[in-house]
């Protein structure tokens, strides 16, 4: 799916959070999104997730306005996940079954997803039982196993050890890749967007400070906010 | 203290003797607490959650009207009913007051607010994340509704227990609107209260032992269930 987004304007109370004159997100491909704290990041995919309708200006998806068909095909994973109260196959399978499929079918999807993400030895735990990182990968496998065409991820390695993040990151590779499934990823991890993203979006104060693709916004930054941003990274 | 001893005697008794009496009282009180606790459920569990996931004006003082009637005193509930439903009242012609109906409306005013009251909580609590979640997920609204009432099903279940207790336990209001009326109105409560004041301690006791076990009884199953689910 492709967005774009028109004079994106959001308030809290008097408080300019978001303020977007022109942002757009290609289709098929990673787009990473980079900023320091408080910089709207999160604001942004709850926008761009739906769940967010107090905002003035246009956004479209696939040159629509967002609307139930259309979110039906498009998931987030937040920062902090919320996991139902079961254990973690049918967190996995809860997206699923709520599209009516056979239980043959939720079942080689949901150990698909189970394996990609090597979730084997928790499937059975409660998901109020996990730690931090066991219930990122969970929320993880709950987001691609409905094979969405947006897939939205605010910081979806934090806290997460090195050898998971690889993990991780081949998941969405590999549904970015096998679904051609779009992915916007906000992160704070330079190496991952390097890895990741062919496009990156730079945020500051809530505007959009550079955009396009990562050798692009990565580029001549010297003496620049974003230079001095990334400088203890490069 | 011999009575008292007395009295835990006499509760064994009470029972294996199959006196009809006691039944009666220990099977009306059955009746109206539980019918009084579900009928404030079904009222109260859909507004609790309404109010929990909706923003309007006034909510602020709706809900510090509510915590004040989750604590509202048995004798006011009980004498609110008596006043309406009393033969000057404006439900008098229905004839309701010294019947079980009265007490079960009584019980009714006092268990649904500390229904409400705990739903409301624990929607305040969780059920923007959850509703977020369904969204988040493609589930439709009433998907979401099951959802939400899938999370919080162990609250619901803690707020009607919760209810379940102030009404079995309560004395002030349907001694009021009841009457405790022989064979007719008369709860293990009331009896209690009455046998009391009659100086019958050992038979007060009894019933309370037998209202004690009851209520754990109760309270053991919904606990189980509350497990289970
Ligand atoms: N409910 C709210 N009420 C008031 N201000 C809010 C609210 N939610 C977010 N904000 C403010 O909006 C701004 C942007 O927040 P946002 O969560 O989008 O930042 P972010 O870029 O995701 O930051 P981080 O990197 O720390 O996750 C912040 O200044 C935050 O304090
Ligand atoms: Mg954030």
């Amino acid at each position: 799916m492709n967005i774009n987004m028109h004079n994106i304007i959001k308030k809290y109370e008097n408080k300019t959070v978001l303020n977007i004159d022109e942002l757009e997100i290609k289709k098929g491909l990673v787009t990473g999104i980079i900023g320091p704290n408080g910089s709207g990041k999160s604001t942004l995919m709850r926008i761009l997730a739906g769940l967010d309708n107090d905002f003035t200006g246009t956004l479209h998806i696939d040159e629509q306005e967002v609307n139930p068909e259309i979110s039906k095909h498009m998931t987030l994973v937040f920062q902090k996940p919320y996991l139902i109260n079961t254990d973690v196959y049918h967190n996995i399978a809860y997206p699923l079954k709520i599209r009516g499929k056979s239980k043959s079918e939720i079942n080689s999807k949901v150990q698909q997803v189970i394996e990609l993400l090597q979730l084997e030895s928790i499937q059975h735990q409660n998901a109020n039982t996990l730690s931090g990182g066991e219930l990122q990968k969970a929320a993880m496998a709950r987001a691609i196993v409905f094979e969405p065409k947006l897939l939205l991820l605010d910081e979806p390695t934090a806290n997460i050890d090195p050898q998971t993040m690889l993990l991780m990151e081949n998941a969405i590779s590999y549904i970015n890749q096998s679904c051609s499934t779009t992915v916007v990823l906000v992160t704070h991890n330079i190496g991952q967007l390097q890895r990741m993203c062919r496009e990156a979006v730079f945020m500051r104060e809530g505007r959009v400070e550079k955009q396009g693709a990562l050798r692009d916004v990565l580029s001549n930054i010297k003496g620049t906010y974003i230079g001095e941003f990334l400088e203890p990274e490069l | 203290m011999d009575y008292i001893m007395q009295g835990f005697g006499e509760a064994f008794q009470l029972l294996l003797s199959l006196d009809k009496e006691i039944y009666g009282i220990i099977l009306l009180t059955l009746y109206v607490t539980i019918m009084s606790t579900c009928i404030a459920a079904i009222i109260a569990v859909p507004l609790g959650i309404l109010i929990g996931l909706k923003n309007f004006r006034f909510k602020r003082t709706l809900i510090r009207l509510l915590y004040t009637f989750m604590s509202m005193p048995p004798v006011i509930a009980g004498l609110f009913v008596f006043l309406v439903l009393s033969r000057r009242g404006p439900l008098g012609q229905l004839e309701l007051l010294f019947t079980p109906t009265a007490m079960i409306i009584a019980q009714v005013f006092l268990v649904t607010p500390i229904i409400m009251g705990i739903t409301y909580n624990s929607t305040r609590e969780k059920g923007q994340k959850i509703r977020q979640l369904a969204y988040t997920m493609g589930a439709n609204r009433i998907q979401s509704l099951s959802l939400l009432l899938f999370e919080l099903r162990a609250d619901i279940l803690a707020a009607v227990v919760s209810g379940f207790g102030r009404a079995i336990s309560e004395v002030g209001a349907v001694m009021l609107v009841g009457g405790n009326i022989k064979g007719h109105t008369r709860v293990m409560t009331t009896s209690i209260a009455m046998l009391q004041s009659m100086g019958d301690y050992s038979q007060a006791i009894a019933i309370g032992v037998v209202l004690l076990a009851l209520s754990f009884a109760i309270n053991s199953i919904l606990y189980h269930g509350q497990r289970v689910i």
